[in-house]
């Protein structure tokens, strides 16, 4: 019997009584004293008392006892004599009484309590039992009530020891409590940053906490397809604020110098551009580790200068970075701009800026105090206690981490200005009608205010002429773009500054479609909407004061709330009007930057234009509502990429490979994929050895670019008959070579504008219908000499590609870029109506290897090595004979791997990437979908420079950049047309 | 709910000499049932009794026994229980027979009886005592097993919890 039955049935029996008897060994003398105790006291003995008495607790003895000892069980003691000299000789009447006594105690104890000591309610008669007695004690008898309740107590009890109790926790109604929510959101925002439309989107979005935030990753509702109408027909809403803001201050010459290390002309405009420079549009530009221009790269940033102020050379840029990128960026800037001394919070903004703050405001209000202050004294109330403050900004910073730093040597600043302006995006043509619709270009204030001094900055400016013609003059521009016939019309990165009311006061009642009202304008000023679409804003409108620190503190800080609000809104004589004064807190500056649309590739060119909207910290909610109440659609992290994927742009940091983000992402993709995959179970799994994919949830690009530039070095390109005897050879040599040197140039992303748009025109069909032959002719045209000198800079490059499908077919990530064989294009060229080839099952070598593993298992602890071994032959033996799979592997390496394998997965050091199939494989696809804008699947994805140049040099010129699409999931190859598009 | 049932017998053991009882066991009682069953049932009988009898509760002091039969063949098994004359113990032989008080379905009802038929014993007793002092502890054994029952059971309630609280 275990330990835990033997104390169930001692708990059983705890009250039934024992055999009365004497112990047959007379070698066990106490236990004879114990159990048989009466019996001296029954003879003649003078002390009956004693007997009778232990006589009367049989069961307290039997406690003493074990089991096996007593006489419930059927193991006995061998008989033994020299007894009876202890027996008595003759009984009274006493003894006799006595005995019957005890026995009846006995008796009646066990008859009165119930054997199983569980529950109550067994004691009842059956026809009075109840259901859920046990939970309700109220059913029982009222005479019962009482031990029931005692015995509920104390399984619940037993039942917390185990679980933990959990914490109390307060009534929902005290939880719900402003002060209270407000505290447990503070508490939850300690770990990852909410944006201010938090709330908003978590009671309407999957939330996902990616990068340190708590973003909305697609709505809980069905808008696929109408986010898409809406990105294409009429707007769509995403906020944005997650993105970083840097802040530069400084001379701009030597801001100039000190960022051209960052980046290279060489791939396009950099931060030195004219017009960008000139603070009239936002540039975007690849940004590289200072000085390291092709080989790493950091990821793509967006920034914006400040216009300049008269007869003065201090510049302000911000550089909007994603927050992957901005940890390494930060470090990366603050080496360039020799910005090495961390400015202590307190001491910061007086000198930050002296020239800013002498031009734009004299005198520094003490509400305007500067953000990292504010926030530290924030951050105190929040520690003491009670008066609890909504987080406005990075909540999970410490007050004590600094946010600027300054440079002693050149003058510069750099400011992180981490979620202190909300940005929200507009895509779609009208998102500059919802804007129109939404928001209102500021209002003045009269005399009586004016004259009044007071901690706000309206008043200040309304006083001063200069800036009011300026105010009027960006009005005025706002006006016309009502007249605007689409977002696309206007150049793009426009930038346009505003000072707008509060646009809660200008909320509709119910929520409208925000419609253009083109007509009504376009007669108003024809000749100026011309100029807005050819010139873009003029520079002095593109001036804010979202861009002083003081303007953006006092405006958030002076917020009406939406209680006051209301109740102001409530004592309006006639209920539902405008309130008419604009209460004077209500003045938000605010800054409109467009975002350009498709740029590259022939169709739907600038599909997916918008405005960004920049707006202090603490106007998110003020600003979100009557943006959604005008008909916008509102999109999550899902949506994004969707978006660049139909603008054909690389999504940072998904298609970002060679940047830290890019990798990070990968590995994090590749673990979660592997996860999803290991949840199946095994019979349910794709196997991916028989589909031959060998690597279906990453991209290995290093492996790849290896190969192909070996497979190229060996002239492989000559003497191609058929890819697959090719591959053969190719295999061979690679094996070998990689194995001999291992090369540690890494592989890069193609982002030379010069060498992109000469691949661009290598891969277009010269004799095309429906394409231009643009600019063709200045280029040289593909040749062994041209290919193998531009292979001679670019050979362990990527090129970033578009694939659309010439046929049927739906592309997933990871699907393989393959190179068709001739005969394949033949194919192609007689029936069109032919899907692809299909590629030869392959054989999973490793299934067996993985159930023999499982036949015998732990037995390897003792002998790892020696079984493995003859396996690795095996399959060798296998391998050799197999000709698609020609991977010849020592069996060392073989052996190792055999610790992690998953059915259907390769193990880890994979064979060739390139030539494991029929068909050689140039590329993988990063993103691929269905895509609505063309009606054929489309996918983005990157291949091999060398890869591909060798592919397009074999190819005729009818079939030129036709390339084979295959998923990782199926056997089936689609013809797909690849396009690089500058 | 569905269970093996079986037959409890209360069983007195009456020996001519008193002193004999204590000598008794229950293992020594299994041994003459079996013999006595065997004797008159032969190896069928035998067979039965082998399976689910038991000795569920022996007081040497009162010669009371607790016999398990299986419900289907109890009363072939108690008609071999009258032919036991003697049992042997201990190297003795002790004359005796066994009288048969109560057939029951659970041990719940015997002991029920049992305590029903002890206090009627004492009872009966009470007035053909002899002496003074046997009436009186004759009084005082009736006293302890009816008045004290109520005291007693609440003590040992108290005591299981007790018990119980270390067990955890």
């Amino acid at each position: 019997m275990s330990a835990a039955k033997v104390k169930m049935r001692e708990k059983k029996m705890r009250n039934q009584p024992a055999s009365v008897q004497y112990p047959s060994s007379s070698s066990n003398v106490e236990s004879s004293t114990q159990n048989g105790a009466d019996a001296p006291g029954t003879g003649e003995n003078a002390d009956p008392l004693k007997g009778g008495l232990s006589e009367v607790h049989p069961s307290t003895e039997r406690k003493k006892k074990t089991p096996h000892q007593s006489g419930w069980v059927r193991g006995h003691h061998k008989d033994g004599g020299g007894y009876t000299k202890e027996m008595p000789k003759y009984i009274t009447a006493g003894a006799f009484a006595r005995a019957r006594a005890a026995e009846v105690s006995a008796m009646l104890k066990a008859v009165r309590k119930t054997t199983s000591s569980s529950h109550v309610f067994e004691a009842l008669p059956k026809h009075m039992r109840r259901r859920a007695m046990s939970h309700n004690t109220k059913r029982l008898p009222h005479r019962l009530r009482e031990v029931a309740n005692r015995m509920r107590e104390k399984s619940l009890q037993a039942g917390s020891k185990k679980k933990k109790e959990p914490a109390k926790s307060k009534s929902r109604k005290a939880r719900r409590r402003h002060g209270n929510l407000l505290l447990e959101f503070n508490r939850r925002q300690r770990k990852n940053i909410w944006l201010e439309t938090h709330i908003w989107h978590a009671k309407r979005f999957h939330m996902v906490k990616k990068w340190g935030y708590c973003l909305g990753d697609r709505p809980t509702y069905k808008c696929y397809r109408a986010c898409y109408r809406a990105m294409s027909s009429h707007c769509l809403l995403q906020d944005l604020s997650y993105y970083c803001c840097i802040e530069l201050q400084g001379d701009e010459d030597k801001l100039l110098a000190a960022l051209s290390q960052l980046t290279s002309k060489e791939a396009g405009p950099t931060f030195a551009a004219a017009l960008c420079l000139s603070g009239r549009r936002q540039g975007s530009v690849m940004v590289y580790r200072a000085g390291r221009y092709p080989s790493q790269p950091l990821g793509p940033v967006t920034f914006l200068w400040r216009p300049r102020t008269q007869g003065s050379v201090h510049r302000q840029l911000w550089i909007w970075a994603h927050p992957t990128l901005k940890q390494d960026l930060l470090p990366e800037l603050q080496t360039v701009c020799q910005c090495c001394e961390a400015v202590i919070p307190p001491a910061a903004p007086v000198e930050v800026n002296p020239t800013l703050e002498a031009d734009s405001e004299p005198e520094n209000t003490p509400e305007a105090k500067p953000v990292p202050g504010t926030k530290r004294k924030r951050s105190r109330k929040d520690a003491t206690g009670p008066p609890a403050k909504k987080i406005l900004g990075d909540g999970t910073r410490l007050p004590s981490t600094p946010v600027s730093w300054r440079s002693s040597s050149n003058g510069i600043v750099i400011n992180d200005l981490t979620m202190e302006i909300v940005r929200y995006r507009l895509i779609g043509p009208q998102s500059h009608s919802v804007l129109v619709d939404t928001l209102e270009a500021a209002t003045g204030c009269d005399e009586v205010q004016k004259s009044q001094t007071c901690s706000l900055w309206w008043p200040q400016h309304c006083s001063d002429e200069a800036k009011m013609t300026l105010h009027q003059q960006q009005a005025d521009i706002f006006n016309i773009l009502k007249g605007i016939y689409s977002t696309a019309e206007l150049p793009s990165g426009t930038v346009l500054g505003l000072t707008v009311d509060d646009p809660r006061l200008t909320l509709p009642r119910k929520r409208v479609k925000a419609l253009p009202c083109v007509k009504q304008a376009q007669e108003v000023d024809e000749e100026k909407r011309r100029k807005l679409m050819l010139e873009g804003v003029p520079e002095p409108c593109c001036q804010s004061f979202i861009w002083e620190q003081s303007v953006r503190d006092n405006v958030t800080d002076n917020k009406i709330s939406e209680q006051e609000l209301n109740r102001m809104r409530s004592e309006v004589l006639v209920p539902g009007s405008r309130l008419s004064p604009t209460p004077l807190q209500g003045r938000v500056p605010i800054l409109l930057v467009h975002q350009p649309g498709k740029q590259v590739g022939h169709e739907m060119s600038s599909w997916g234009a918008g405005w960004d909207l920049l707006l202090p910290k603490g106007w998110g909610m003020a600003f979100w509502i009557p943006l959604v109440y005008r008909g916008v659609r509102i999109g999550g992290l899902n949506m994004s990429l969707k978006h660049s994927q139909n603008k054909a742009a690389p999504h940072f940091p998904r298609d970002y490979p060679d940047c830290p983000a890019g990798m990070c992402f990968q590995e994090e993709q590749e673990a979660e994929l592997l996860d999803k995959f290991k949840r199946h179970p095994p019979a349910k799994r794709t196997n991916y050895i028989k589909h031959g994919c060998v690597a279906p949830f990453r991209c290995p690009w290093q492996q790849l670019a290896e190969e192909w530039e070996i497979i190229v070095q060996e002239g492989g390109s000559q003497a191609r008959t058929t890819a697959q005897a090719d591959a053969v050879t190719e295999e061979r040599t690679s094996q070998q070579a990689i194995s001999i040197t291992k090369p540690l140039s890494r592989f890069t992303v193609l982002r030379n504008r010069k060498a992109l748009r000469l691949l661009s025109a290598w891969c277009r069909p010269t004799t095309s219908k429906g394409q231009r032959p643009c600019r063709v002719g200045e280029l040289p045209p593909i040749s062994c000499e041209a290919v193998t000198s531009f292979l001679s800079a670019h050979a362990m490059s990527l090129v970033w590609v578009h694939v659309s499908l010439l046929s049927k077919g739906k592309p997933e990530y990871h699907a393989m870029l393959c190179v068709p064989t001739p005969e394949d294009l033949k194919a192609l060229g007689n029936r069109q109506g032919t899907g692809g080839p299909q590629e030869p099952p392959h054989r999973d070598h490793f299934k067996s290897r993985i159930k023999r593993r499982k036949k015998e298992p732990k037995k390897a602890a003792t002998s790892s090595v020696t079984p493995d071994k003859p396996d690795g032959k095996e399959a060798e033996l296998i391998f050799a004979s197999d000709l698609d799979t020609n991977a010849s592997k020592d069996p060392k390496s073989f052996s190792e791997s055999s610790s992690d394998l998953v059915l259907g997965l390769w193990p880890d050091p994979l064979p060739s990437v390139a030539s494991h199939c029929s068909r050689v494989t140039v590329g993988w696809v990063t993103q691929g979908d269905f895509s609505m804008s063309a009606g054929c699947g489309e996918a983005l994805g990157f291949v091999s420079v060398a890869g591909l140049l060798n592919t397009l040099l074999n190819q005729t010129s009818e079939h030129k950049g036709k390339l084979l699409l295959r998923n990782p999931t199926s056997l089936h190859y689609r013809f797909a047309k690849i396009n690089v598009e500058v | 709910m569905v269970r093996l049932k079986s037959r409890y017998l209360l069983c007195e053991v009456n020996v001519s000499d008193r002193s004999q009882l204590l000598l008794l066991d229950d293992r020594a009682i299994m041994v003459a049932v079996k013999a006595a069953v065997a004797r008159t049932h032969g190896d069928y009988g035998a067979a039965m009794c082998s399976i689910r009898f038991c000795v569920k509760y022996l007081n040497a002091h009162t010669g009371i026994v607790f016999l398990r039969f299986p419900k289907r063949c109890y009363k072939l098994l108690w008609s071999a229980l009258p032919f036991i004359t003697s049992i042997e113990t201990r190297g003795q032989k002790i004359p005796c027979f066994l009288n048969c008080l109560h057939v029951g379905g659970t041990i719940r009802t015997c002991q029920k009886f049992l305590i029903r038929y002890n206090t009627q014993q004492l009872h009966r007793m009470l007035p053909k005592c002899k002496s003074e002092e046997e009436k009186q502890q004759v009084r005082k054994a009736i006293l302890s097993c009816s008045l004290t029952e109520s005291k007693e059971a609440f003590e040992e309630d108290s005591e299981s919890e007790g018990e119980e609280e270390e067990e955890e």
